[in-house]
């Protein structure tokens, strides 16, 4: 009997799904929070336990502004550094990876195709369950009107299958 | 259940006597985590107790972004706020505050007036630290206060600079604001914050100014997410039976919220459906991005709707 790695099975997986490896991101910020409100600060890794969500940040604490609308498939968001050249670009809105309150920016990776699917961040699994919404509470916080030019790209929200530590820099990839 | 968070979570970490009945009270995160950033010469609201809610000015500046600084004098007449702040709240207590609002807009290249008379100088300190931090010394502080001023330790390089001007009015006149004002009367940006009488004296003495030239410094309520622009009508929550105005200042949801209603509110924008609240009698106005012409016919997103008649009843 042969058991493949992880790797290895990826590969094979692609080779079979030439569809589902077209494209591949990378992790470039990382950030959490442990209260409502409070600014979200930078890390160059975060640990992400499967089945609960982030070390230290506010939904694994309960101390978020939703998390009295406690959520599975929340346990860690995702943002595209594409939405924040977006903004810029088509709104003249400059809008920091610290500001958009999402864990994990990535660039590359097709969010809004991803809901419903499974994927690597570094070594860790995810499954997409939903695209975030904006919320007036982010302009609140910022003091910026993002709320409409955020509409249908405002993120999406993950549940972690399996758990690690995952860097700035680490690749994204499909399952 | 966690219930809703609504209020920046902050620890008394500093209490301090300032003498002339004032206090100091710094505020931080139990964690030392950074607070929700602010402009100079913001302000937030302190939530003392249910239905007990007071506004200050905070000193620090925005640079100084782990703590909030307030100083609060004791008002003999005064509503009750800055007497439970003296007589209640101890250094460790957790208090909640609003996010930062507000803020003077200061011109950083032509010259800045304030005039402040006693604790109205709350939000020139934060304005001061900010500019002397950016090594800008165009400003000039006017203040009056009854007896020594309370809070110069704030402030002392620029003081010994020779940038602040301090009156104690209980031995000497009080400047004449027309003539301090001529200072930057053709250019730069004049700032006051005081009693009534100094205001009229400063609103008087920039009267022809441009808008964007002057501020007076007044606290004022919270930036409004969705504005009401119909007359008030009557609310009438059919299952709570319950019944209110709604007033165009205060909104539906504001209003619903006040009666006590909890209404599953997350995007507050009318996007993401959370709040979709059965309708009896209306019209109601919709201003949502969620539901389908069918469905407004009895459904109403209540964070951005309103009535188009004199009376809305909801299946509440």
């Amino acid at each position: 009997m042969c058991i493949l790695k992880g790797d290895t099975m990826d590969a094979i997986a692609a080779e079979k799904s030439p569809v589902a490896t077209s494209w591949q991101g990378v992790v470039r910020f990382l950030h959490k929070t442990p209260r409502a409100f409070l600014p979200m600060r930078s890390f160059p890794e975060l640990e992400l336990i499967a089945g609960r969500g982030i070390e230290g940040d506010r939904y694994l604490q309960e101390t978020g502004f939703y998390s009295h609308k406690p959520e599975e498939g929340r346990q860690v968001t995702l943002f595209e550094m594409e939405t924040l050249e977006a903004l810029r670009r088509d709104h003249g809105i400059e809008l920091l990876p610290e500001e958009h309150r999402r864990n994990v920016t990535v660039e590359g990776v097709p969010l809004n195709h991803l809901v419903g699917r499974r994927f690597r961040l570094g070594e860790i699994i995810v499954e997409a369950t939903r695209l975030s919404t904006p919320c007036r509470h982010i302009e609140e916080i910022l003091g910026k009107a993002v709320f409409d030019p955020l509409i249908n790209r405002s993120g999406l929200n993950c549940k972690i299958i399996a758990g690690g530590t995952l860097r700035v820099g680490d690749i994204v990839r499909p399952l | 259940m966690a219930k809703p968070i609504k209020t920046v979570s902050t620890v008394v970490s500093r209490i301090e006597e300032l003498g002339n009945e004032t206090k100091r009270f710094i505020l931080v995160d139990q964690d030392d985590w950074e607070l929700p950033p602010f402009k100079p010469g913001a302000h937030i609201d302190v939530h003392l107790s249910p239905g007990l809610v007071r506004t200050y000015s905070l000193c620090n500046e925005p640079e100084d972004n782990r703590r909030y600084v307030i100083a609060v004098k004791r008002e003999r007449d005064g509503r009750g706020g800055s007497a439970f702040l003296h007589d209640r709240v101890r250094e460790g207590d957790h208090i909640g505050v609003s996010i930062p609002r507000g803020g003077i807009p200061l011109n950083l290249t032509a010259m800045n007036v304030f005039v402040a008379g006693g604790i109205g100088v709350t939000p020139f300190i934060s304005a001061v630290r900010h500019l002397e931090r950016r090594g800008r010394t165009n400003y000039t502080l006017y203040w009056t206060s009854r007896g020594g001023p309370v809070l110069p330790d704030m402030i002392r390089p620029a003081i010994e600079a020779g940038r602040v001007h301090l009156y104690d009015t209980t031995s000497e006149a009080k400047p004449v604001i027309a003539e301090i004002v001529k200072e930057c009367a053709d250019s730069g940006f004049a700032a006051c914050c005081g009693p009534e009488a100094m205001l009229q004296a400063f609103e008087s003495a920039v009267e022809n100014w441009t808008d964007d030239r002057k501020h007076i410094e007044m606290f004022t309520p919270p930036k409004r997410i969705a504005q009401s622009d119909v007359p008030p009508y009557e609310l009438v929550l059919v299952a709570s039976k319950k019944q209110g105005t709604v007033l165009p200042e205060v909104g539906l949801l504001g209003t619903l919220e006040a009666m006590g209603v909890d209404v599953p509110v997350s995007c507050g924008g009318g996007i993401c459906g959370a709040c979709r609240t059965r309708w009896v009698e209306g019209p109601p106005i919709h201003r949502d991005r969620v539901l389908s012409p069918a469905e407004r016919q009895s459904e109403l997103i209540v964070c951005v709707g309103d009535c188009a008649g004199p009376k809305l009843v909801l299946d509440l």
